[in-house]
């Protein structure tokens, strides 16, 4: 059975000597290292170890030794083995160790943290610039001669992006048709101009809510997974390694997304635009007791062809910003797994930003231009 | 203390309708290095798998240091996995730590030590491995070669008393290859540690193995000191020592072969 661990000190003041008996593992170095770091040698001093009745010492308390040897070296005392046993002698001699350990590096201060990000945002301005451009030209080339491969990976993409978000997309723009018109029902009635539901759900489905809660949705479900699936292969030397092949990572792994992303969004938008303005129909018809014909009357005649225009070429650019900021923030990883959940996040965040200063921007450009 | 460290009786192994181990049998002594040799697919990995509980037996038993781990759970699992050690493949060090935080994580979550011994702890581990230079960065600014290494020193963070090792020399140059040799030697002669490497390494195999077990298609072909297993005259183990290319031994023919090229016309 092994012995506990023990330990005596025994000597005058600057002479001591600690001897300690049993076995040191690291269930027991927390005890002895309270003992040891009380008696540390001042100026001058000296503790002598006397280790010969030390049956096992493990690396913890190799590493209270050394960490004692530091410390009182740093005050100008002194600390010496006496004498050791074999088991103490192995443990010690496993190990080597450095008179200075290397210092971390200092945790980045605010200044210079601030001074960073200044120097970054020209470097990222144009990161995103370069991408853009590159996607834009690789795109061109694609559709000029497309090729099934290609084809099938847009498609494939397409299926993804679009066909699997259409139940999600489709009822919460019902949801937020529903919602509208409840609303604005409310405030109209007051005036006896309840017919006027359809106008206001029509126009603001069509042209803001349709095209805006489809971008976040696309930005959300498949946004970040573009971010997260190019971050993940890039991580992974999956990119370096279609570029040996000799395969245009732009053109292999942007121009689907990009293309399927562009023709999806819009047509999602058009199914939102429908199952909004059939929302605000559902109230109509049953809350405010309007007939289904008058109601669908006063919704078309309140309609333009430039309100769904305004709406597609909104959804547009949501889509094209979206695929562009996913696959900026997917190339952009470096490092490991924790950056990739980063990057994922970044991307939507951004993507939504993006998303709702482009609407803001259009909706003032359009009222006042068209 | 039992001189068994490992303990596999049995053990079949299947990944749906695969069976990748077929009734492997294996026993690991304290103070022995054990390596565990085969081609590709043979089931090395796998074994391993099985031997540190992270995969379930369909068949069989795996008894390490003495308890069924498929048997235990919560603490007492916990507190035997802690007196073992494992070094994977690729390292699989936490990218979102430095090499010093990854070597620090076991000794912060299973000691009560201070975090100033924890801090030398963790500089004398990395010592052992070369790796002192590299203990504040984070393992995707080192090579792979280095996080294999600073893998090893998590490994050992909690002095086990059994090692797996998977393939700890692949990807490493000669020379840190042989000091890693050389560390798993100091580590068995100076505290009785069990190890179990997978390795190809057969320079390395050499030096450490004090027994090799030889897998194929999931069952154990040899078992026994290097020179004894070498000795054999099964074919697969005199391929595998001589570099014989596999389709060689199976005597595929070429296309040249088959299209009955060289023959009468």
């Amino acid at each position: 059975m092994a012995r506990e661990l023990d330990w005596q000190v025994s000597g005058d003041e600057g002479r001591r000597t600690l001897a300690v008996a049993g076995v040191v593992d690291r269930a027991h170095t927390p005890r002895l290292a309270e003992q040891l770091l009380a008696l540390l040698p001042g100026h001058g001093a000296r503790l002598t170890l006397d280790l010969s009745q030390v049956e096992a010492l493990d690396g913890s308390a190799v590493a209270l030794l050394v960490h004692a040897w530091r410390e009182s070296t740093r005050s100008g005392g002194q600390l010496v083995i006496g004498a050791a046993s074999e088991a103490a002698r192995r443990s010690l001699t496993l190990y080597r160790t450095r008179e200075d350990p290397p210092a971390p590096p200092p945790p980045p201060g605010f200044l210079e943290g601030l001074g960073d990000l200044a120097l970054s945002l020209p470097v990222a301005a144009r990161d995103l610039a370069q991408l853009a451009a590159d996607t834009t030209f690789a795109l061109g080339r694609a559709l000029g001669r497309p090729t099934r491969r290609r084809l099938g990976a847009a498609i494939e993409q397409a299926y993804h992006i679009g066909y699997r978000a259409l139940p999600i997309v489709a009822l919460i723009c019902f949801l937020v048709g529903l919602t509208l018109a409840f609303q604005s029902a409310y405030q109209l009635q007051q005036f006896g101009a309840a017919i006027f539901v359809a106008n206001l759900t029509a126009i603001s489905v069509i042209r803001e809510m349709g095209p805006l809660m489809t971008a976040i949705l696309v930005a959300g479900r498949s946004g970040s997974a573009i971010a997260a699936e190019v971050a993940t292969m890039k991580v992974a030397e999956e990119v370096d390694a279609l570029q040996v092949m000799g395969l245009d990572a732009i053109e292999y792994l942007a121009v689907p997304r990009l293309l399927a992303i562009l023709v999806t969004v819009p047509v999602l938008t058009v199914g939102a635009d429908l199952v909004g303005v059939l929302g605000g129909f559902i109230v109509g018809t049953f809350y405010l007791d309007i007939s289904p014909i008058a109601y669908l009357n006063q919704t078309l005649d309140s309609l333009g062809p430039k309100d769904l225009l305004t709406g597609l070429t909104k959804s547009v650019v949501f889509a094209w910003g979206i695929g562009l900021i996913g696959l900026y923030y997917g190339f952009r990883v470096r490092g490991g797994a924790a950056e990739v959940g980063r990057m994922t996040t970044a991307s939507v965040v951004a993507a939504i930003f993006f998303i709702i200063v482009a609407d803001c921007l259009f909706s003032v450009l359009f009222y006042i231009v068209l | 203390m039992a001189s068994v460290a490992l303990e596999v009786r049995g053990l079949v192994a299947r990944y749906g309708e695969r069976t990748i181990l077929d009734g492997v049998d294996l026993t690991v002594h304290r103070h022995e290095i054990r390596v565990i040799l085969g081609g590709s697919g043979c089931g090395k990995s796998t074994l391993l798998k099985h031997c540190i509980g992270l995969n379930l037996p369909a068949a069989g038993t795996v008894r390490l240091l003495g308890a069924a781990l498929e048997q235990l759970e919560g603490p007492a699992r916990d507190a035997l996995l802690i007196r073992t050690g494992v070094l994977f493949q690729n390292g699989a060090l936490l990218g979102s730590l430095t090499v010093g935080e990854n070597v620090a994580l076991p000794l912060q979550e299973h000691t009560s030590l201070p975090a100033e011994l924890i801090a030398e702890l963790v500089r004398l581990k990395l010592a052992q491995v070369e790796m002192s230079h590299a203990e504040h960065l984070l393992p995707s600014e080192i090579s792979g070669g280095m996080r294999k290494r600073a893998a090893l020193a998590r490994a050992m963070a909690l002095d086990p008393e059994i090692l797996f090792c998977d393939e700890p020399s692949a990807g490493l140059d000669p020379l840190t290859s042989a000091e890693l040799d050389a560390l798993l030697l100091r580590l068995r002669d100076r505290f009785g540690m069990a190890i179990v490497v997978v390795t190809h390494e057969l320079a390395s195999i050499e030096i450490i193995s004090d027994r090799v077990t030889m897998l194929a298609a999931g069952k154990v072909l040899a078992d026994g000191p290097l020179a004894e297993v070498r000795a054999s005259s099964l074919p697969e183990i005199q391929a595998f020592f001589r570099r014989i290319a596999a389709g060689e031994m199976r005597r595929e023919p070429s296309a040249w072969e088959l299209l009955g090229g060289g023959g009468e016309s």
